[in-house]
């Protein structure tokens, strides 16, 4: 469904107190429009992956305020009750590696995230072989993870993130391990599905080679970022 | 909802069925331990209650006829029919020897009893072939434990005795097979010595200037005859009328005859606190070892399987699997493979007990108890390891 | 729509997992409690047994005679050694005579010497009785005194006195005389029966005492079996019945006798009766005396009844009685038992009939409660 996109302002993160503190994040603004596919580029140590996980609702900031959505989920503290269901609804994840679950085919594996909401199992797997085709794979609805090439196993896990329909999306390095044409398939695909879903995308990375596609490239340096225009190549 | 846990069983069943049976060796071994304790109770208990007895009528001062040496005077029963409350009473003489057979010897306990009387204190409750004895001399019955068959002469000391029915069950304390012989022919095996030492025995007597006094020919001949000879038997067993309070008896007897009495209570904890008692103490020490290890084992195979899956469980986790529900998918994969493991350690352990040389009890209480221990034993394991799995951080999923 | 998405893997899976719990379901069933009891079961039927009483037994020689002087001596010289057959009257052997020969000798001097004297003492007599005579005749014509003549007659009474005690002399010197000579040939020891040495116990030069034995023999003809039966399972022995006879040495020859009486005296210590069984006929080769034989004595076949093994016998409590299959169920039955023979079956008097069916072996102790599954024979059992 779609909402407002994301909004961050002022996001602090700091690890551990005193002189030995570590201030990953000092001070972070985004802003990312429902449709909007924003590039998130920095050198390691940046705070990159801090922001993501904050995003993700996976770690704790220290402060700041983050909007997913029409939702406030952070003001200075948590104002969503179950972190675990945030992510679970609201947060589509993809990952470097795809990481399928081995033991599920790829339907279930997709159908997994509306069946943990409750959603009756025909159902979920229903909306799931929806996503399946829009990704292209429906063809291989019943094939295990390990019976897939990596192109395939990543549309999967994209689908996987798309499933329940996320305000937003979160990308980390989704293209590393891939071949230029594989990778613009990918960032194709994420365009497609943003501008289908209306889902706020973010997509952390250095792959040289899909730079060129954002129209807006977040710089994180020593925790601050700092918003530019891309070349916006490629999908509009 | 699927069922995560059955997924991940089909998906890799064959190391999931591997391990079960791993596990259920080692269950298996672990009741069979079980059994062998029970066995060696139930052989002492299963004695006492095969002679049939209330009452053991022993030597004064012993803890006989099993835990000590114990003679009485053979017409020693006779004064204990009259008393009241006695219903039977037999003598009965015990002696571990060895017995020939098929050219090597095998360990037994040859019983002294009563021929005839089917029904007496002392004899085998039951057969599984042949006959009891029906003559006074020379005929056997043995446990089919022994090896011995139907027809068979084996010899004992100076006789040879002819196998004329099989018991089964009919075992001394320490497993080994009964053969049930006529009561005079067990008294002269016992206590008549080989012939070398008979003849230098005549000859002592020969030597004695008091038993070889010319004029008194035959006294010579009598000494020789009264060595020889035995009166004495093991213990008395005594069956009492029915509702008669065996200590009301036992106490008399003591007081009175001058016997050592031991009521079936008493004199099963003489031979499981005594005779038994540090074999028994050794397997059940082992028994709780190796129950340890054994959930040791199970909880440390558990805890592997579950850190196999640490990245699955981080990106359950992280696309926002409840912790219950991954906790609820460790917990059930751990108790199916408990449930797997115990059945097939229940059948490798009822198939391979028939092979051990002593008995083995496999009770069902044990398997139950058994049964409820691996499940809680898989359970607490599981807990450890889904403690472990909970606490791992999501955002490892996420590159650092 | 159900799908079952992982057909070869779940067939897999089921392959193995039902034959597993099919085989837990066999075990739980067919050990342990849940498990019904093996047993075989056999019909009464009504029959005729022949009971038997079995005893052991020494043979022994029903005259033994022990042969010995009736004075202290020594053994002079033996003729016979074991073994050997003598006949009645033969000499075995002989004591020494030490003095004997010498006071024989003695006594037959005195005795010709008392002869000796009886003559003596009848010419006395006679004289003494002719001088009566003459005097008498003498004093019919009164050539002599009435003194003389009752002096002469004293003298006469005198003389035949005198004579009369010689005789009695020569009677009781030929008396002693005899004695010492029948004393001497006692030193004699004479077989009294044809028979057999069976044992010579002291050598030449031994001193032995009265009463100790020298040689002793048997009559081989008199050889019977002293048997002793258990007095619990002797009812009916009587004389007369027929008995087999098997000799330790001949094991597997089965030789006939009979019983010749049973004896009063029964043995209270042992508790067995005493039974004496004779051979019927005689044997080639005796076996010797001493050698243990099984007797075993058949009793009149009784009428036919009905029979059970003794297998089948228990005794609950404090009844005696037999598991009896009624209708696939198992009880209890009391019984009154009879007569049995010796290969195990015994006649019921009361509580079983003809057709009942009655378990004979069982692979466990049975109660009430078991459960039974009957069988050809119990498991385990080799054939």
């Amino acid at each position: 469904m779609s909402g407002k996109g994301i909004h961050i302002e002022g996001l602090k993160k700091r690890y551990g107190d005193g002189d030995t503190a570590v201030h990953a994040l000092k001070g972070v603004d985004m802003q990312v429009a429902p449709g909007e596919v924003v590039g998130l580029v920095g050198p390691s140590g940046s705070g990159k992956s801090t922001l993501l996980k904050c995003l993700g609702a996976v770690i704790d900031p220290s402060s700041g305020r983050m909007v997913l959505g029409d939702e406030v989920i952070y003001d200075g503290g948590w104002k969503v009750r179950d972190l675990r269901a945030l992510r679970r609804d609201k947060i589509g994840f993809v990952f470097q590696a795809p990481y399928l679950i081995p033991f599920l085919d790829v339907t279930d594996n997709v159908a997994l995230l509306p069946m943990l909401a409750g959603m009756p199992n025909d159902e979920a797997r229903a909306k799931a072989l929806e996503l399946l085709t829009a990704l292209d794979v429906q063809h291989r609805a019943r094939a295990m993870p390990s019976q897939l090439s990596g192109g395939e196993q990543q549309r999967v896990a994209i689908a996987r993130g798309l499933v329940n329909r996320p305000p937003v999306i979160l990308a980390d390095e989704p293209t590393a391990p891939l071949d230029s044409e594989r990778a613009m398939a990918v960032i194709r695909i994420l365009n497609d599905m943003a501008r289908q879903f209306e889902t706020a995308v973010i997509v952390v990375t250095h792959d040289e080679k899909i730079i060129p596609t954002f129209k807006r490239i977040y710089h994180i340096r020593d925790g601050v970022t700092h918003e530019e225009a891309g070349e916006g190549r490629g999908f509009y | 909802m699927i069922s995560l846990a059955g997924r991940d069983i089909l998906h890799s069943w064959g190391k999931f069925v591997f391990t079960g049976i791993g596990l259920g060796l080692l269950i298996g071994v672990t009741l069979s331990m079980a059994g062998i304790y029970r066995g060696m109770v139930d052989d002492a208990q299963v004695m006492l209650d095969n002679t049939g007895a209330d009452l053991w009528v022993v030597q004064q001062g012993t803890q006989g006829p099993y835990a000590e040496p114990s003679s009485l005077y053979d017409d020693t029963y006779r004064s204990l029919l009259d008393m009241p409350g006695v219903l039977h009473a037999a003598n009965v003489t015990y002696l571990i020897m060895q017995v020939g057979h098929s050219g090597h010897d095998i360990s037994t306990m040859v019983v002294g009893i009563l021929s005839g009387g089917p029904g007496q204190p002392g004899q085998p409750r039951y057969l599984v072939a042949g006959r009891h004895i029906t003559r006074s001399h020379y005929e056997a019955v043995a446990d089919i434990t022994s090896g011995f068959q139907l027809g068979e002469r084996i010899r004992i000391r100076r006789n040879l005795y002819t196998v004329v029915g099989l018991s089964k069950r009919t075992v001394s304390y320490n497993g080994d097979p009964m053969v049930f012989i006529p009561i005079k022919d067990a008294q002269e095996a016992q206590f008549l010595k080989d012939n070398d030492a008979l003849i230098q025995q005549r000859r002592r007597n020969a030597e004695n200037p008091d038993f070889n006094r010319p004029g008194t020919g035959d006294l010579l001949a009598a000494v020789n005859a009264s060595q020889s000879a035995n009166t004495y038997v093991n213990a008395v067993l005594v069956k009492l009328k029915p509702e008669t309070v065996p200590e009301d008896v036992a106490e008399p007897m003591r007081h009175w005859k001058r016997l050592q009495v031991y009521t079936r209570t008493q004199m099963e904890s003489i031979l499981v606190d005594k005779v038994i008692a540090k074999s028994a103490r050794q397997i059940a020490l082992f028994l709780v070892i190796l129950a340890i290890v054994s959930a040791a084992i199970v909880a440390f195979i558990i805890y592997t399987l579950t850190l196999g899956k640490i990245r699955e469980i981080a990106v359950l986790k992280l696309i926002g699997t409840k912790n219950r529900t991954i906790a609820g998918m460790i917990m059930q994969q751990s108790i199916a493979l408990g449930i797997i493991g115990f059945v097939v350690g229940k059948i490798i352990a009822t198939f391979w007990v028939p092979i051990f040389p002593k008995y083995v009890l496999l009770e069902p209480l044990d398997s139950v108890a058994g049964f409820f221990a691996v499940l809680v034993i898989c359970m607490l394991a599981s807990l450890v390891a889904i403690r472990m799995a909970l606490k791992v951080d999501p955002a490892e999923a996420i590159g650092g | 729509m159900k799908r079952w998405p992982l057909q070869g893997r779940t067939l897999a899976l089921l392959t193995v997992i039902v034959p597993l719990l099919v085989l837990f379901i066999y075990v739980a069933l067919r050990s342990g409690p849940l498990a019904p009891v093996a047993v075989t079961v056999e019909t009464v039927e009504t029959k005729s047994i022949t009971p038997a009483l079995f005893g052991i037994g020494s043979v022994e020689a029903r005259y033994t005679y022990k042969i010995g002087p009736t004075v202290a001596g020594r053994v002079q010289q033996l003729h016979v050694h074991v073994g050997d057959q003598v006949k009645a009257g033969q000499v075995l052997a002989e004591m020494a005579p030490v003095d004997l020969d010498d006071h024989v000798r003695s006594q037959e001097s005195t005795f010709k010497r008392a002869g000796a004297a009886v003559r003596e003492a009848k010419a006395r007599q006679v004289y003494a009785q002719t001088q009566a005579h003459r005097y008498q005749q003498l004093f019919i014509v009164r050539a002599t005194s009435e003194e003389i003549v009752t002096a002469k007659q004293q003298e006469l009474q005198i003389a035949e006195a005198v004579l009369s005690a010689a005789h009695e002399d020569v009677t009781r010197a030929r008396s002693d005389w005899e004695a010492l000579v029948a004393q001497r040939s006692n030193l004699h020891l004479i077989a009294p029966v044809n028979g057999v040495v069976t044992m010579r116990d002291t050598d030449p030069g031994t001193t032995i005492v009265t009463g100790q034995t020298v040689v002793e023999m048997i009559d081989p003809k008199s050889l019977w079996i002293n048997v002793r039966f258990d007095q619990i399972s002797a009812a009916g022995l009587a004389a007369g019945l027929p008995a087999r006879i098997v000799l330790r040495s001949r094991n597997g020859q089965t030789l006939s006798g009979r019983v010749l009486r049973v004896e009063p005296k029964a043995d209270a210590v042992t508790e067995e009766m005493l039974a004496k069984v004779v051979f019927d006929t005689q044997l080639e080769s005796l076996p010797p005396v001493g050698e243990l034989a099984e007797v075993t004595v058949d009793l009149p076949s009784l009428p036919a009844a009905p029979v059970i093994p003794n297998a089948a016998i228990h005794r609950e409590n404090d009844r005696m009685g037999v598991w009896q299959v009624m209708n696939g169920d198992l009880r209890f039955t009391q019984v009154k038992l009879g007569a049995s023979d010796l290969d195990g079956r015994i006649q019921v008097n009361e509580g079983l009939k003809n057709g009942d069916q009655v378990v004979v072996y069982s692979e466990k102790a049975l109660t009430t409660r078991s459960r039974i599954h009957v069988a050809e024979h119990i498991p385990g059992v080799s054939q």
